[in-house]
């Protein structure tokens, strides 16, 4: 017990190097968007063509982004999701060639994703093994067999001829607003009343704030894990069939570098890499800034590495910058007495 | 709960529980030499002893983490069979550790209903009652705050403890066991988490308040018991010592070089 002290500072230190409440998250985002708007030749950025581009292709990435920040606010890392998502690309389409009708093979692929995600938190909890490590594995392992079973081939998948299909998945409603943009809105909305707003949202708080806390008060920190794990892979096969919609072809380099580029977002959205902090807004927001540098610097006609050199760049100033405003924060706000 | 059913024994004085002869071996390692403890109902028990003294390992038996190789627990006058922490609970015993009990990045009212978080109408968490009872639970102990919604680590190590024991009241809990409590907080932060432990009485409970700092135990407690080396070396009443006499009890019972009898 006499390590008590110790223990009672250290999540004030790696709590404030990630904190950053969703407001400032929003001002960052516009903040970026000016510049790109201002960098981009003859402000290409805010062109509806290129909005509507932004939009669209950028809410596939950040609707898994969402569900990874939920994954790490519950205290657990998924860098499986670009597998998870090439592997049900790869289930739909070979389901469909497979004469299987077209929603009955997205179903069975949403339920196949749920599968493989829920398998993730199963191995983590049950091994007691740090799910990076799992999810590493696992990463690696679902790319691989999809790759064994396509022979790294880019394949034709033709679905202009399932209409429904189509609207449901990757037409823009009234030719205007891309649909994958009302998928990212609504997801966010349902996850926002499932994190702040159910009790079920408290148990991922405290699963990841402190899980021996949560077990002593009867929750039960597996189902958790497991749950929010399986959703992460429903999320994830729902995406790859937006997207085999959209590019009507596969690719078996779908979803690659996903995983790190949805960590970021999650944390430049002010969520902590050791769980228990973080908000559905913030995620959001930091979902839809990753998106934007790297729709910005396409717009700007930078070469494509350099976003990464960008993305470095916004995660660490954003950690610098949400330290420094926690410490303000943490000299200001304490309602001791 | 009627102490007169058939086959059951009722506890003499009416004590909340009784602990009878607890032997309970680690190994080689012998911590618990049948120990005989009470606390009775409406009462703050200290349980004073140096470290590794055989404190935690009976507060952990009678909180359902270990069992007694022999030995049996009666909680109000009847045998208890305590074989996990759920057990304890049902029972109404419930104890508070000093770091375990919360989330600190999480608010006030979502820590005090962590785990039974009150709906309303389609399973949607009914914040307001969520506001308003964990503040009125916080105010039965004594510690008024303003904002439920306040994040738990910004609060003091005293209003943090105050938090996790509002919390049980909530559990219907007639036994409070606290394990070192005041071991890392201030002189005024202990004394807030010993006012919360009157508290806890006056609202009825029992408290069992574990502390190697005889000092903190004599300010609050209202019978003592001494363990040493896994034996129980004295049970005195608060009106039968004196701060230096309960002193020379402890001290007097632990020589130097007294052996190490216990994990903890």
């Amino acid at each position: 017990m006499s390590t008590a002290p110790a223990r009672n500072s250290r999540p004030h230190a790696l709590a404030g190097l990630v904190r950053l409440s969703s407001l400032n998250v929003f001002i960052l985002f516009l903040l970026l968007g000016v510049i790109f708007t201002l960098l981009s030749p003859s402000n290409r950025l805010i062109d509806p063509d290129n909005i509507s581009v932004y939009l669209g292709l950028g809410a596939e990435f950040n609707i898994v982004a969402l569900a990874v920040g939920l994954l790490m606010i519950c205290g657990e890392f998924d860098l499986s999701v670009g597998s998870i998502l090439v592997f049900c690309s790869f289930s739909v389409m070979k389901l469909v060639y497979a004469g299987v009708n077209i929603y009955l093979a997205s179903v069975i692929t949403l339920a196949i994703g749920a599968a493989i995600g829920f398998l993730n938190g199963f191995i983590t909890v049950r091994a007691r093994i740090p799910s990076f490590i799992t999810t590493l594995g696992t990463m690696m392992v679902w790319r691989g067999v999809t790759i064994f079973w396509s022979e790294g081939l880019q394949k034709p998948f033709d679905t202009t001829s399932y209409v429904v299909f189509t609207k449901l998945f990757s037409d823009p409603v009234g030719g205007v607003v891309p649909v994958q943009f009302l998928w990212f809105i609504g997801i966010t909305v349902i996850l926002w009343f499932a994190l702040h707003r159910r009790p079920v949202g408290n148990w991922v708080y405290v699963t990841g704030d402190n899980s021996l806390a949560a077990r002593a008060m009867g929750i039960n920190t597996n189902a958790v894990k497991m749950g929010v794990f399986a959703l992460v892979g429903l999320i994830c096969s729902l995406v790859a069939i937006m997207q085999i919609s959209r590019t009507g072809a596969f690719t078996s380099r779908a979803g690659d570098g996903w995983e790190l580029k949805a960590i970021a977002a999650a944390v430049v959205g002010g969520t902590s890499l050791t769980g228990g902090i973080g908000s559905m807004a913030g995620i959001f927001w930091g979902a839809l800034i990753i998106s934007l540098i790297e729709n910005g610097l396409l717009v700007m006609r930078i070469p494509y590495f350099w976003t990464y050199t960008v993305f470095g760049v916004v995660i660490v100033g954003s950690a610098i910058l949400s330290a420094f405003v926690s410490k303000r924060r943490a000299s200001f706000g304490r309602d001791r007495g | 709960m009627s102490d007169s059913s058939p086959g059951v024994r009722p506890a003499a004085d009416g004590n909340l529980v009784e602990m009878r002869d607890i032997h309970k071996w680690f190994g080689p390692v012998y911590a618990l030499r049948g120990m005989n403890i009470t606390v009775g109902r409406n009462e703050i028990l200290g349980l004073v002893g140096d470290n590794g003294a055989g404190k935690s390992t009976l507060i952990k038996i009678l909180s359902g983490f270990h069992l007694p190789d022999k030995g049996e627990i009666w909680f109000e006058g009847r045998r208890a069979h305590i074989q996990s922490p759920r057990d304890a609970k049902a029972l109404g015993i419930e104890t508070v550790y000093q770091e375990q009990a919360l989330a600190p990045h999480v608010s006030i009212s979502r820590n005090v209903f962590m785990g039974r978080e009150p709906t309303r109408a389609l399973g949607f968490l009914d914040r307001k009652v969520m506001a308003a009872e964990s503040l009125n639970a916080l105010g039965k102990i004594g510690l008024h705050l303003r904002n439920p919604e306040s994040i738990v680590e910004t609060l003091s190590g005293g209003q943090r403890q105050g938090v996790a024991i509002a919390r049980v009241l909530y559990f219907k809990a007639k036994l409070v066991i606290m394990d070192e409590p005041t071991i890392a907080l201030s002189v005024k932060e202990s004394r807030q988490v010993m006012d919360f432990m009157k508290q806890l009485r006056d609202e009825g409970l029992s408290v069992v308040f574990i502390t190697h700092n005889m000092y903190h135990a004599y300010q609050v407690a209202e019978r003592f018991v001494i363990i040493t080396h896994g034996e129980k070396t004295a049970d005195v009443k608060k009106e039968e010592t004196s701060i230096d006499h309960l002193a020379e009890l402890v001290i007097g019972s632990a020589p130097a070089g007294g052996r190490e009898s216990d994990e903890a």
